[in-house]
């Protein structure tokens, strides 16, 4: 396999996925396992939705796909297993490092507090504390910056784009309007 | 006139011509920022102008898919790391001509040479998408559907080793695409009884999530990576260097074309390809392969951006897209009412032709950004990735809650982004999942349609196969993938490599 930079080594490009070929990863085998599980799970409903009614019945082209899947994660469960570890390689630190953790749970926190408290105030913090985090530089940068981005943000999706974000507490229509109002008496 | 007047639609309305420039520009630098792709930037643009029209929206678009695949060029050059999968072959040698003080003759050379490619790749375009369509029309539904199977199977196997997780990533793809309820029996698939799965996932969600937060999460490793500054002198290339390199870039150019409009390959492999051909046929190099030869730098360059032109052949003729990036193309249009095929170029001509006029447009902008703002450029690449990944993360989620308003939508996005964090990890290919998802209605349309039209024969579904010469050879296609992977094809290819290998 390709590996033309350290950078691009673990799949950070559409065209070069990680993993190695003769080295089975941190995780990897559990992975495939799991792959395996789902798919089987998935030919089982697959089966569900129409059975072996006809061959242009709904479940058709759902069978087969899962089939498919279920017979290649079968020859790649064997396959890795039969792998020898990758050396120097821990689950820990070179698949699931504590950042990626953080900031998966941190997507998460996003997610579920976007509707309640609205899009600036959610994303100004998200910004914030993933600044301060990846940074490792005080909270001035940290404000100053992720309050720099947000405006640029909110001003190009907002005013642009105008696409539509939950407001929650802060009343942004009301601002857009009396920007307008100031606009329009200004002419 | 019926060409002419839509091919300069672009030029009629400022408007369009500006958002052009802006996608152009925009994509040099999405292009060039490591850790940001274009795939990853069109499929988030898509949420935020499906309420466009679709001129400006495509004009955008356009231009960041045209400046994305030269953009990667540049990191390639001057930091030995390339912006996009396209350019990979480029900072094979144009790495080392920056570090011998050349970074600007080699930025030049590239810019120039991006721009001959996608030049050749638009002519291409424009003469055979007609032609390709007139004889689509003639397609039957089993065609559609090995053309689909063939262009999953061959991104599948292309872009990686190994083709069992290639197929596997394809098949879960369509397995995802056929989620909620069947349009043509309202059967509900795969939906275990809950509602919120009734009405499929949106694919858009699926491509964020898989490109831009997988993407993101994977850029955490490289928080520390420190930026290196090059010298950069003189840029623009004298005209001398441009014509003594002019007929092999009209080769690669042609490889550029051929490899982007086939089915599954993009501008990575075309790039690779038209490597190997400099190589061998360049006899006297001024400085040897990989270590700074400027024939290195024209052959990758003209390729990947001819593969432009080539690879919306199929997408526009066939509806069949030719790598992530023009999957997601076609997701664009598809938002816009669009339905790219043979009746596209029917029903809306002007439509085609207004696409040509934005390439090339966007090709002439790529030239101009390309040769001038070196200055500013090199600040913006510089952008902390401390600052970036949070910021990518955050668009994420704003264009996945974009496109219905939904929080649903957000919630599979993070989903898919977390599990194509894995996938990444072992070795998984992405591309196929997308292309699996946009292809599998059609996948499950066609194949419904030709087993019904063969009375659910399936023997009489083969000898119409074999009936057909289309078909046959599409069907050989297909076969000959799986064939390829087997220890037989190795000891054929052995055999009949040795007696002319030197």
């Amino acid at each position: 396999m390709r590996r033309p930079d350290p950078d691009h080594h673990d799949g950070t490009a559409d065209a070069t996925p990680g993993g190695c070929d003769d080295a089975r990863r941190p995780g990897e085998l559990a992975f495939v396992v799991l792959l395996l599980l789902a798919s089987l799970a998935l030919l089982w409903s697959a089966y569900g939705i129409s059975g072996f009614e006809a061959l242009s019945a709904p479940g058709s082209v759902p069978m087969a796909a899962t089939t498919a899947m279920v017979v290649t994660s079968m020859i790649v469960v064997l396959r890795t297993a039969r792998l020898p570890r990758s050396a120097g390689e821990t689950l820990r630190r070179d698949i699931l490092p504590g950042v990626v953790v953080i900031f998966v749970l941190l997507l998460i926190a996003y997610a579920l507090l976007l509707k309640p408290l609205g899009f600036l105030p959610t994303s100004g913090l998200f910004l914030m504390v993933s600044i301060r985090i990846l940074s490792g530089r005080g909270w001035g940068f940290a404000l100053t910056v992720s309050a720099g981005s947000l405006l640029a943000i909110w001003l190009i999706f907002r005013i642009v784009f105008t696409v539509l974000m939950p407001p929650g507490i802060v009343p942004e229509a009301e601002f857009i309007q009396i920007f307008r109002d100031l606009g329009a008496g200004g002419r | 006139m019926e060409v002419l007047t839509p091919l300069l639609t672009v030029f009629a309305e400022p408007q369009l011509l500006a958002l052009v420039a802006l996608g152009t520009f925009a994509g040099i630098y999405v292009g060039a920022i490591p850790g940001l792709s274009v795939t990853m930037a069109v499929s988030i643009l898509i949420s935020f102008t499906f309420t466009w029209d679709v001129y400006p929206a495509i004009s955008l678009m356009i231009g960041i898919y045209m400046g994305g695949v030269y953009g990667g060029a540049r990191t390639a050059i001057l930091l030995n790391i390339p912006g996009a999968p396209s350019a990979i072959a480029t900072a094979l040698d144009g790495y080392p001509m920056a570090r011998r003080g050349e970074a600007g003759t080699a930025i030049g050379v590239t810019t120039v040479m991006s721009c001959i490619g996608g030049f050749v790749g638009i002519g291409v375009l424009a003469l055979a998408a007609p032609l390709v369509s007139d004889f689509a029309l003639r397609f039957q539904p089993r065609d559609y559907m090995l053309l689909a199977l063939l262009g999953i199977l061959l991104v599948g196997s292309l872009s990686t080793g190994s083709l069992v997780k290639g197929i596997f990533a394809g098949a879960l793809g369509i397995a995802i695409g056929a989620v909620g309820r069947d349009p043509l029996t309202f059967t509900e698939r795969f939906t275990f009884d809950l509602q919120i799965l009734e009405g499929g996932i949106s694919f858009i969600a699926v491509m964020i999530g898989m490109f831009g937060v997988s993407e993101a999460l994977l850029q955490l490793h490289h928080v520390d990576k420190p930026a290196i500054r090059q010298k950069i002198d003189r840029i623009v290339p004298s005209l001398a260097t441009v014509r003594k390199h002019l007929p092999l870039s009209l080769q690669t150019s042609t490889i550029g074309v051929v490899i982007g409009a086939l089915p599954g390959t993009g501008g990575d492999i075309a790039a690779l390809m038209a490597y190997d051909h400099a190589k061998r046929v360049t006899k006297h190099p001024e400085r040897p392969f990989g270590d700074g030869a400027m024939e290195g730098l024209v052959a990758p360059e003209t390729a990947n951006n001819a593969a432009v032109g080539g690879a919306f052949i199929p997408m526009m003729t066939l509806g069949i897209p030719g790598d992530a990036v023009t999957a997601i193309m076609i997701g664009a249009l598809f938002i816009h009412g669009l339905n790219p095929g043979p009746m596209l170029m029917i029903d809306r001509p002007e439509m085609f032709w207004f696409i040509v006029g934005a390439l090339l447009t966007a090709n002439v902008f790529m030239l101009i950004f390309g040769l001038t703002g070196i200055k500013l450029f090199t600040r913006i690449v510089e952008m902390p990735r401390s600052v970036l990944i949070p910021l990518i993360l955050l668009l994420s989620i704003v264009g996945a809650y974009a496109v219905n308003n939904s929080i649903a939508d957000v919630y599979w996005m993070l989903g898919f982004g977390v599990f194509g964090y894995f996938l990444r990890h072992y070795g998984y290919p992405l591309g196929p999942v997308i292309l699996g998802v946009i292809l599998s209605r059609l996948l499950d349309d066609n194949w419904r349609r030709a087993i019904i039209s063969e009375r659910e024969d399936l023997g009489r579904f083969f000898a119409g196969i074999f009936s057909s010469p289309l078909s046959t050879v599409l069907f050989i296609g297909v076969v000959l993938i799986f064939v390829s992977q087997t220890p037989l094809w190795r000891r054929l290819k052995a055999r009949v490599l040795r007696p002319s290998g030197t």
